[in-house]
């Protein structure tokens, strides 16, 4: 038959379906959800080109696999209609319980609404929605205690610093840490802020702004950049500038690469995020609620500072 | 192409030319139907449909472009754009109207602006839409910092348009793709406008030739393209209950496969509204079934592209 024919090369896609089927993790045809060791959860990032994101879903599904349940993983691509659809998708199976880093903080609204009529419990991890009240609980790393740890740091070292800031100000995880920062700073009378700029949270959002932050101000000797990437973005437009020992970066994440930097003594310190505690604390929750217990709203992960003393532990 | 029956001949023969699309869809159905519980619950399959429809929508107008062997890579900046500017004027406090207003008009100075550069000035579509994208996304990002934007609560007939339903079963986003698409079809299979789209695509000389004022028909599509780009970033406005500056990227790459796995040619020539519809719900259904088989993302993106590269194998086999 012509139409058969034409269809043929359709053949492959059809083939590479069945392989999904049969690809391992996939245990087929479990779909009671309710009882326990069969149950579906899921998680859906807005990015997984971030390790951060990936330790965070390692640290969840430790969890739900030793209780011997399913995590699905999605990546919405920083596309909030893609975390939109993911989301119904897995929202029409009944899951247990989803675990949320959204796209776009207030856009999430619609999905939060859907999963509230299906009564499925919603866990958001490492940043805010604008709603917390459709949600069961948020686990975030205490961001304003960052700023705050970043800034006590600078004081030991340089209490009379003059200080610029390379802002991600779209995020709000990093708005905290800036309004921690400037808490922190109080404590310090001698302390200046002398300019905030948008650094991207990038390594090449944050080179060109501190190239031009030093040029403009020659009295500059400290810079609080909200991330990891753009302090190792700031420290290589220090060093381009010749002006390297003279300008105290302070930062939050605690990542291996900031660790290297640290051991070196090129960034001074980096207030450590636990993003695979996170993880197991939102899976913990989420197991709390489906046995009856209540659980806080709010839920806040420390953070530790990272310093030259102990950069090797970071390094593991 | 067949000019000389305009109504009759053209339906079935249409219609005979979307079997293998037909059976590729229906097929995928049965085996996920097989596969995955409950997913060919009428709930779940409504919900392909509302899905799918921002990209379907967009799929539409990337179809008319597309036929005349053009592309529009500015449509995913164009949708947050018509999102910002809408949300931004009705949080300034426009009436409703006036504010959809501002979105299209937007829009349809971009459309207008593609056709004048492809069609008067020969610039490459690739090439001018490009740059236009990246205005577009510019532009998107100059309010309010780049932040997103809330819709007004009381905008409750804005906020339907994405998330509402009729009689409490059929959401009237993809009544809104419906009608879109009748009108769309009726257009391009049933006027001499969208006779001249194909003659166009055939052969640019020859429709000139035979008296076809293409600069006209040119600049028209990429006018229809961004207007219906303007009605996709209202309802994806309305989904996210507001504008979100960087959202959209990407779409016209789901709208441009969305109308090649529905048979459109990108040499220009070839191609259908309803190919281009079940083009997009048959990219919709790979979507939810390999998400509801619990299939890893990684392996989707796979299957995804091997869709689409079977598509155009088929297309080309088709041509020989």
């Amino acid at each position: 038959m012509p139409t058969l024919r034409r269809l043929a090369p359709l053949l492959p896609c059809l083939l590479a379906c069945f392989v999904g089927a049969c690809s391992p993790g996939k245990d087929a045809a479990a779909p009671s959800n309710s009882s326990p060791g069969s149950r579906l959860f899921a998680v859906s990032f807005m990015t997984f080109n971030n390790p951060f994101f990936v330790d965070l879903n390692e640290g969840i599904k430790a969890v739900v696999e030793a209780r011997g349940d399913r995590l699905v993983t999605l990546d919405s691509q920083n596309n909030s209609l893609k975390q939109r659809n993911d989301l119904s998708d897995i929202l029409q199976q009944n899951p247990a319980a989803v675990f949320l880093n959204p796209v776009n903080w207030e856009g999430i609204r619609g999905t939060l609404l859907e999963a509230k009529r299906k009564k499925v419990p919603v866990i958001v991890v490492d940043t805010d929605v604008s709603d917390p009240d459709l949600v069961l609980c948020q686990v975030i790393s205490d961001n304003l205690g960052a700023g705050r740890l970043a800034a006590e740091a600078l004081g030991q070292v340089k209490p009379d610093a003059k200080i610029a800031i390379l802002h991600l100000s779209t995020a709000k995880s990093c708005i905290d840490r800036v309004t921690g920062f400037r808490e922190g700073m109080a404590k310090f009378p001698g302390m200046t802020l002398l300019d905030t700029q948008e650094g991207k949270g990038s390594i090449e959002g944050g080179r060109p702004v501190m190239r031009d932050l030093l040029g403009r101000y020659p009295e500059l000797d400290a810079v609080f950049p909200i991330n990891d990437p753009s302090a190792i973005g700031a420290y290589s437009a220090i060093e381009a500038a010749g002006r390297t020992g003279q300008v105290t970066i302070v930062t939050v994440d605690g990542s291996r690469e900031a660790a290297v930097y640290i051991r070196d003594g090129k960034i001074h310190s980096s207030s450590a995020q636990f993003p695979k505690e996170i993880g197991r604390v939102a899976a913990g929750k989420a197991y709390d609620h489906l046995e009856g217990k209540s659980v806080e709203k709010d839920i806040r992960i420390p953070v530790k500072l990272v310093t030259r003393e102990n950069a090797a532990e970071f390094l593991q | 192409m067949n000019a000389t029956h305009p109504l009759l001949s053209r339906l079935p023969g249409g219609l005979r030319a979307q079997i293998p699309i037909l059976s590729a869809m229906v097929g995928l159905l049965l085996l996920f139907g097989i596969w995955v519980p409950n997913f060919l619950a009428p709930e779940n399959l409504i919900d392909i449909a509302q899905q799918n429809c921002v990209y379907a929508i967009l799929a539409f107008g990337m179809t008319l472009v597309i036929l005349i062997g053009g592309i529009d890579l500015s449509v995913g900046a164009l949708v947050a754009l018509v999102g910002t500017v809408t949300t931004f004027t009705l949080v300034q406090g426009w009436a409703a109207p006036l504010a959809l207003l501002s979105g299209f008009l937007v829009a349809a100075s971009f459309g207008l602006f593609h056709g004048l550069a492809i069609a008067k000035g020969r610039m490459p579509a690739f090439i001018a839409t490009l740059a236009s994208m990246m205005v577009a996304r510019g532009l998107a990002f100059g309010f309010n910092s780049g932040r997103p934007m809330s819709l007004p609560d009381e905008q409750t007939a804005i906020l339907a348009l994405g998330n509402g339903r009729v009689a409490g079963f059929l959401p009237i986003p993809v009544i809104i793709m419906l009608a879109l698409y009748g009108i769309m079809a009726a257009l391009l299979h049933f006027t001499v406008f969208g006779r001249h789209l194909y003659a166009i695509g055939n052969s640019r000389a020859a429709a000139e030739f035979s008296g076809v004022r293409v600069q006209r028909r040119e600049i028209a599509s990429y006018l229809g393209a961004a207007i219906l780009t303007a009605f996709a970033g209202l309802v994806h406005a309305s989904q996210l209950y507001g504008a979100e500056p960087a959202s959209g990227q990407g779409f016209e790459l789901n709208a441009i496969a969305a109308a090649v796995v529905g048979g459109a040619s990108l040499k220009g020539g070839r191609g259908s509204m309803t190919g281009t519809l079940f083009g997009a719900i048959i990219i919709g259904i790979l979507d939810k079934g390999l998400n509801q088989a619990h299939v890893h993302f990684s392996l989707q993106y796979i299957i995804k592209g091997s869709v689409i590269l079977a598509s155009v194998w088929l297309d080309t086999r088709r041509r020989d």
